[in-house]
């Protein structure tokens, strides 16, 4: 039983990281309408940008800063390339796919080349944190506790952000029908690439939260987290943001309990296993396309 | 022969069929990266088979294509006319499942690899025969009301229907052929490279892949016969230092062709005023 707590707090607090993935990754979906599968590429190169700062200056503070700056920069400058895309009739949406695999290559071989002679980095303990809480089995962790709060900070942040505020509007306009919303005076290119910045800004957050979680990262993460995070997606529904948020947290808790009872890297082909037969039982997704 | 020109002459052949299998289901817009877990399962079982029970190349090379279009089958049935990322996402996880199977089990040298492939004579001629049999093969699909029909499905599904294609069933059709040339694409290259290791299949090969049939051109099966042995070849003959960057001349000749030639360097319409120039 106390496995199962541990795991379940564990999967919760994984999981919560996911719901942060999928929802930055799904508000392109339904605001630039492009499938960004670089965007945990992003995250983790951010997670890079603040180690490498950590490791220049030793202050928290900075590396912060530098992982949200760097995810934001990484997004915005995104932003050009997939306009040119979305604005093309002779391309659909399947393109943005493309180009944004073929940035994740870009990002992946340089940071297996460039950064760290392309070996897997390791946060200092002091980034991490110990342990916080010990009652039986279960103990609990510094980066569990952040990432599980943090995670339902954000997401209750960006969804006061999405239906309570008027940019919010503005998006949920745009995710309906672009065309209806530049009808009626709604600013679509200025509204996308705000949606580009709180996707970045959300993914330096998670950038810091999974060094918090993981404390190391290694070129190879992205491909990992991207695969996950359009899994979840499309098992969810592309672009429903509140089956996201269940899928993500079911997840990140699949894949714990298939961490506390199964052997090292069967627990990641479960979950995938789980979510193949969902997606093979209902290719449209549990809670339906939104696009 | 050299062995540099061998190894040129063995990928650029099996980097066309593989790119023929994303070629063919993308005819009705469906990425189908499936056919890479089809290409590994066969190509362990082909250099098992070969080297644990000896059974002959030919035996091989037919089970895997059985093999291939069966793996392929299963799943098509759920995902026919499933949406682009719904496929997407089956592909890459059967990847992912088949991989970590490998790395797992010891019977096929698990994260160590897999040796001994016994050698197969006049292999490299045989495959490009092959090779020939598979590109008109396909190039009277394209010409068939098949090729019409997906052409159709690709622009618009709902004109498809209108006309009366099945579009579920024109997209298992070309999910299993893909399959099964990637079971034969598996079975050819384990016996050329003799040693696989589960590395190799991984999101780098897709990421190739997609480079060659994105910059020859996906709306043609000719643009990959162009550009896989171009690109395929072109970390072989340059320095090594250069050649290690690859995936980011894949990455960044993908981006620059679908924003300024989203077709690909050889088109449709390219090829139809040629042949009306030179009266074909």
């Amino acid at each position: 039983m106390e496995i199962f707590i541990a795991q379940l707090l564990n999967g919760l607090s994984l999981g919560s990281i996911y719901v942060l993935l999928v929802t930055g990754f799904n508000l392109m979906v339904l605001v630039a309408r492009i499938v960004q599968f670089a965007y945990p590429h992003f995250v983790v190169l951010s997670i890079y940008a603040c180690w490498e700062v950590l490791q220049l200056t030793n202050n928290m503070f900075l590396a912060v800063l530098s992982c949200i700056a760097v995810s934001v920069i990484l997004n915005v400058l995104s932003e050009p390339i997939f306009r040119r895309l979305t604005n093309r009739q002779d391309v659909d949406i399947n393109a943005s796919f493309v180009v944004s695999m073929a940035i994740a290559l870009v990002i992946t071989d340089i940071m297996s080349h460039s950064i760290n002679h392309g070996f897997p980095i390791a946060f200092p303990t002091s980034w991490i944190g110990g342990n916080l809480v010990r009652f039986g089995l279960i103990t609990l962790s510094k980066g569990q506790i952040y990432a599980l709060v943090g995670g339902i900070i954000a997401v209750l942040i960006f969804f006061y952000l999405l239906y309570q505020t008027k940019q919010g509007r503005v998006f949920r306009a745009m995710a309906e029908n672009r065309y209806a919303a530049r009808l009626i005076g709604i600013p679509i290119v200025k509204a996308s690439i705000f949606s580009y910045v709180i996707a970045g800004l959300l993914g330096g957050f998670i950038a810091i939260l999974f060094s918090i979680l993981l404390g190391s990262a290694s070129p190879w993460l992205g491909e990992f987290i991207a695969l996950k995070v359009i899994a979840v997606s499309i098992v969810a529904g592309l672009g429903n943001l509140k089956g996201g948020l269940v899928c993500g947290l079911l997840l990140g808790v699949v894949e714990a309990m298939a961490m506390g009872y199964i052997s090292g890297s069967w627990s990641n082909a479960i979950a995938f296993i789980i979510m193949l037969l969902i997606i093979l039982i209902k290719p449209q997704g549990l809670f339906g396309v939104k696009i | 022969m050299s062995l540099l020109l061998y190894y040129f002459l063995a990928f650029s052949a099996v980097n066309i069929f593989m790119c023929w299998t994303i070629y063919l289901p993308y005819r009705v817009g469906q990425l189908h990266f499936l056919t890479v877990a089809c290409m590994a399962i066969t190509a362990y079982f082909g250099g098992f088979a070969a080297r644990e029970w000896d059974w002959p190349f030919a035996l091989v090379l037919i089970v895997g294509i059985g093999i291939g279009a069966f793996v392929a089958f299963i799943p098509s049935l759920a995902i026919g006319k499933a949406p682009c990322f719904s496929v997407v996402i089956v592909g890459l996880t059967h990847i992912f499942i088949v991989k970590t199977v490998i790395e797992n089990w010891d019977l096929v040298g698990g994260t160590v690899g897999f040796f001994g492939i016994p050698p197969v004579e006049y292999l490299l001629p045989i495959t490009y025969l092959l090779l020939i049999i598979v590109g008109f093969f396909i190039y009277r699909i394209e010409h068939s009301r098949l090729g019409r029909a997906a052409s159709v499905v690709f622009v618009d599904k709902d004109v498809a229907t209108t006309l009366g294609v099945n579009i579920k069933s024109l997209g298992m059709f070309y999910q299993i052929i893909a399959g099964a040339i990637g079971g034969m694409a598996g079975v050819l290259y384990a016996f050329l490279i003799g040693s696989l290791f589960p590395e190799f299949f991984t999101f780098h090969v897709i990421g190739a892949l997609m480079c060659m049939l994105f910059v020859g051109g996906h709306t043609t099966m000719w643009g990959v016969v162009i550009s896989a042995p171009i690109l395929g070849g072109l970390p072989l003959l340059l320095p090594s230092t250069v050649a290690s960057w690859r995936q980011v001349i894949y990455g960044v000749l993908l981006i620059l062709i679908i924003l300024l030639r989203p077709e690909g360097l050889i088109t449709r319409r390219m090829l139809s005023s040629l042949k009306r120039k030179n009266k074909w």
